[in-house]
């Protein structure tokens, strides 16, 4: 099946999908929840989309299309609430942070619709692996080749999204020093990684996804794991990289962030992107999921090293005219403190060394996922 | 008899358990049986062989409710009293279901002819669904969803619910006035609290205890293990109720865990151990002349009661929030009965009411769900999907 049209959408219009954990009340464990989950969920008109994941104790929400940091956050509002409320009515905890600290990846069981059957066949045991939790932002776009341009002129702040989301830590019961060892279990399918280097959609669409269909490895655009990857169905670009926060007040104001962002570089002030710049890409990746806000970056036109806290602290002051302009600075507010005190990822860690658990920490983001500190 | 080798208790018994584990082992695997139900029917054949093969002694007896305590206690580490409060559904399901048990059962037993108060005894003991099997088949299956965490949490309820109303019973008996039932509730209540208070003494100390020792995640098994063995045995010598201070210690403990940590699931190697003897001793206490005797009223107690809680827990499954499927597979799987009966008569042995054997139907009734009791919570399980399907592969 070619690669359908790009569908044009409203630029900067926004989007969020949340995969959120399960978890058992009694041992604080992932549990296969989301059948009776979506059962419950789907009795009445839910505030925006509820969808089952590849395994039975992940369930997966979305927004509608918004232009504002305030819609966003409402309606994320909402879609936690009911979430709650109905975690409630079945006994089921539901919280955010990118892995579960203690699961064991053996006992999950994959959601019964054929085509988790299907890459459940294909994967095999890196899909239960990928019981991971991630947050995915979209940004509407006009058109393919903007869609394309925003793709790798973001590639140099990518780092800024790991490390202000991270929130997994632990990872089968061990703490893995990351602050996101969640990417670690993207970064193990063969088509993860970064889109290839092309700023024109004819080009993209003939010179690449036609022939990689022709290998037979993809049959669309759902194949491909990449950090951003472009939605043609949607009109949009898709940012990957987040861990599902702690809180939907941090999910909206990601997603204001990036909004703002992509208003500033369709403004076109900054050097073009090139195939060069990728040439750091993966190094400061790393750095990012490794060390969170305390690692460093390589910049990949002046190869100048930078602090990661300093470059995003940088980037926020520069972004205030544009989250002026989008009606965000609310978000921008949220991320200041982020920087200072710490992602989601030190949270968890504090949190374990005070209940000296990891149910103790799983504890942490079950309350902090109903009622958030500010 | 008792010069022969094979019938001194400290050879019987061990020869029975290794008996039953390899039965249980080999036929789980070739029928895919409970291993609990083939316990059961290993204890019964060889008590019955030949009459005294498996003696009753007193530390079997203490082992027995060791076994079912530690069970108890993990069951009660697993509910959440909150859920009461956020789904008030489960406490109205929970208490129409018990109570429609009671009555029901009660008029059954009354039109076979029954005497009033072996009548009300069996009503009050039909309430219960044994947390021992509910327990050993979540675990053995893995199983997650609202079944399994509703047959908990309602084999929880209703076993409370059931050792009250077989206390007031009992307190009725011993008055022979049924003018006393006032002071009958009053004692049993009072009975019911102070149990309660012992396992919730027990439940703040032990926490607090391993908080102080401060590395609860290697020990904590083992010391709330020696908890429950203590538990049971004070319990049994004040002649309170082991079932519900070993339920309310498991539930304090878990609402008051400073430090959370798991504790191991069935207790390890010494849960599986002491569950095979629990359930080879339940059957062992049968008689054939008796199970046959009791058959015919048994066999219609069991559809009965089954019915009624099908119905009674379906009733309120779509206002409870699941599927009208899994409410009815939820009462389908509150079936087993069998290991909280024999303990509670045990206790009750000594009183010089020789339930057991005035109350025939109830030595089928045991005899029949034991076996069968597990069977029917393993289908209702899988029926609901929330068994994992082996794609382990």
């Amino acid at each position: 099946m070619p690669l359908e049209p790009f569908k044009s959408s409203a630029s900067l219009t926004m989007g969020v999908e949340l995969e959120l954990q399960l978890v058992n009340l009694s041992d604080l464990d992932l549990t296969a929840a989301s059948p009776d989950m979506l059962h419950l969920l789907r009795r009445a008109e839910f505030p925006g989309n509820v969808t089952p994941e590849v395994t039975e104790s992940m369930i997966e929400i979305n927004t509608d299309v918004h232009t504002s940091h305030t819609g966003m956050l409402a309606q994320l509002k909402l879609i936690r609430d009911r979430l709650l409320r109905a975690g409630d009515t079945l006994n089921v905890g539901i919280c955010g942070g990118g892995t579960h600290p203690f699961q064991h990846w053996a006992d999950r069981k994959i959601f019964a619709k054929p085509r988790f059957r299907e890459v459940s066949a294909i994967y095999g045991y890196l899909i239960k692996q990928f019981t991971v939790f991630g947050q995915h932002i979209h940004i509407g776009c006009s058109s393919g080749d903007e869609a394309l341009f925003l793709l790798h002129a973001l590639n140099r702040y990518i780092p800024h999204f790991i490390a202000l989301s991270a929130s997994s830590p632990y990872f089968q019961g061990v703490d893995t020093l990351f602050n996101s060892a969640r990417l670690n279990s993207v970064f193990a399918f063969p088509l993860s990684g970064r889109a290839p280097f092309l700023l024109r959609w004819e080009e993209f669409e003939r010179g690449y996804f036609a022939k990689m269909e022709h290998t037979g490895i993809v049959g669309s655009m759902k194949d491909f794991y990449w950090d951003i990857r472009p939605k043609p169905e949607y009109g949009t670009i898709e940012l990957r990289v987040c861990d599902t926060p702690l809180t939907v007040e941090r999910a909206a104001a990601l997603s204001a962030y990036l909004q703002a962002l992509c208003r500033y570089l369709l403004e076109r002030n900054e050097p073009e992107p090139a195939e060069d710049d990728y040439l750091v890409y993966n190094y400061n990746r790393f750095q990012a999921c490794r060390f969170g806000l305390d690692g460093t970056l390589v910049h990949p036109k002046s190869h100048e090293t930078l602090s990661l806290r300093e470059d995003i602290l940088t980037t926020l002051r520069h972004l205030e005219p544009h989250a002026a302009a989008l009606g965000s600075q609310d978000a921008l507010e949220h991320l200041y403190p982020v920087i200072y005190e710490g992602s989601d990822a030190s949270f968890l860690r504090r949190r374990y060394a005070e209940s000296g658990s990891l149910e103790g920490m799983v504890d942490a983001a079950l309350e902090r996922f109903r009622a958030p500190a500010r | 008899m008792s010069e022969s080798f094979f019938l001194s208790p400290n050879l019987a018994w061990p020869l029975a358990l290794i008996l039953a584990w390899v039965a249980g082992e080999f036929g789980h695997r070739r029928t895919g049986l409970p291993r609990i139900s083939i316990y059961g029917l290993v204890g019964f054949v060889l008590a019955n062989l030949q009459s005294g093969l498996l003696p009753s002694s007193d530390s079997i007896v203490l082992l027995a409710n060791i076994a079912f305590g530690l069970i108890l206690f993990e069951l009660g580490y697993r509910i959440n009293l909150r859920w009461l409060r956020s789904n008030p559904w489960l406490g109205v399901t929970s208490l129409t279901e018990a109570l429609l048990t009671f009555i029901a059962v009660f008029y059954v037993a009354q039109a076979f002819g029954v005497e009033i108060i072996p009548s009300l005894l069996l009503a009050s003991l039909a309430m219960a669904t044994s947390p021992a099997a509910i327990l050993r088949v979540v675990n053995e299956e893995h199983s997650s969803g609202q079944v399994t965490e509703r047959i908990l949490h309602l084999s929880a309820f209703n076993c409370v619910l059931a050792v009250f109303t077989f206390k007031v019973v009992v307190g009725l008996w011993v008055f022979h006035t049924t003018g006393d039932i006032l002071h009958a509730l009053w004692n049993s209540l009072v009975f019911l609290m102070f149990s309660a208070l012992l396992g919730g003494l027990f439940g703040i100390a032990v926490p607090a205890l391993l908080s102080r020792l401060n590395n609860s995640e290697r020990d904590a098994t083992v010391v709330f293990a020696i908890a429950v063995i203590a538990l049971v045995a004070l319990t049994h010598a004040l002649d309170f109720s082991p079932v519900l201070a070993t339920l309310a210690f498991g539930l304090i403990a878990r609402h008051r865990r400073i430090a959370l940590s798991q504790a191991e699931k069935n207790f390890g190697t010494l849960g599986n151990l002491l569950t095979v003897l629990l359930f080879v001793f339940m059957s062992s206490t049968l008689e054939w002349s008796m199970v046959m005797a009791g058959a015919g009223l048994a066999l219609v107690l069991v559809i009965v009661r089954f019915a009624v809680k099908t119905l009674a827990v379906a009733a309120f499954s779509h206002v409870g929030g699941i599927t009208w499927r899994k409410g009815v597979l939820t009462g389908v799987a509150l079936t087993p009965l069998s290991a909280f009966v024999i303990l509670l008569l045990e206790q009750t042995r000594h009183l010089g009411i020789g339930l057991i054997e005035e109350l025939t139907a109830l030595a089928a009734i045991t005899l029949i769900l034991e076996v069968v009791g597990p069977i029917v919570t393993h289908w209702a399980l899988v029926l609901a999907k929330e068994v994992p399907d082996s794609d382990r592969s």
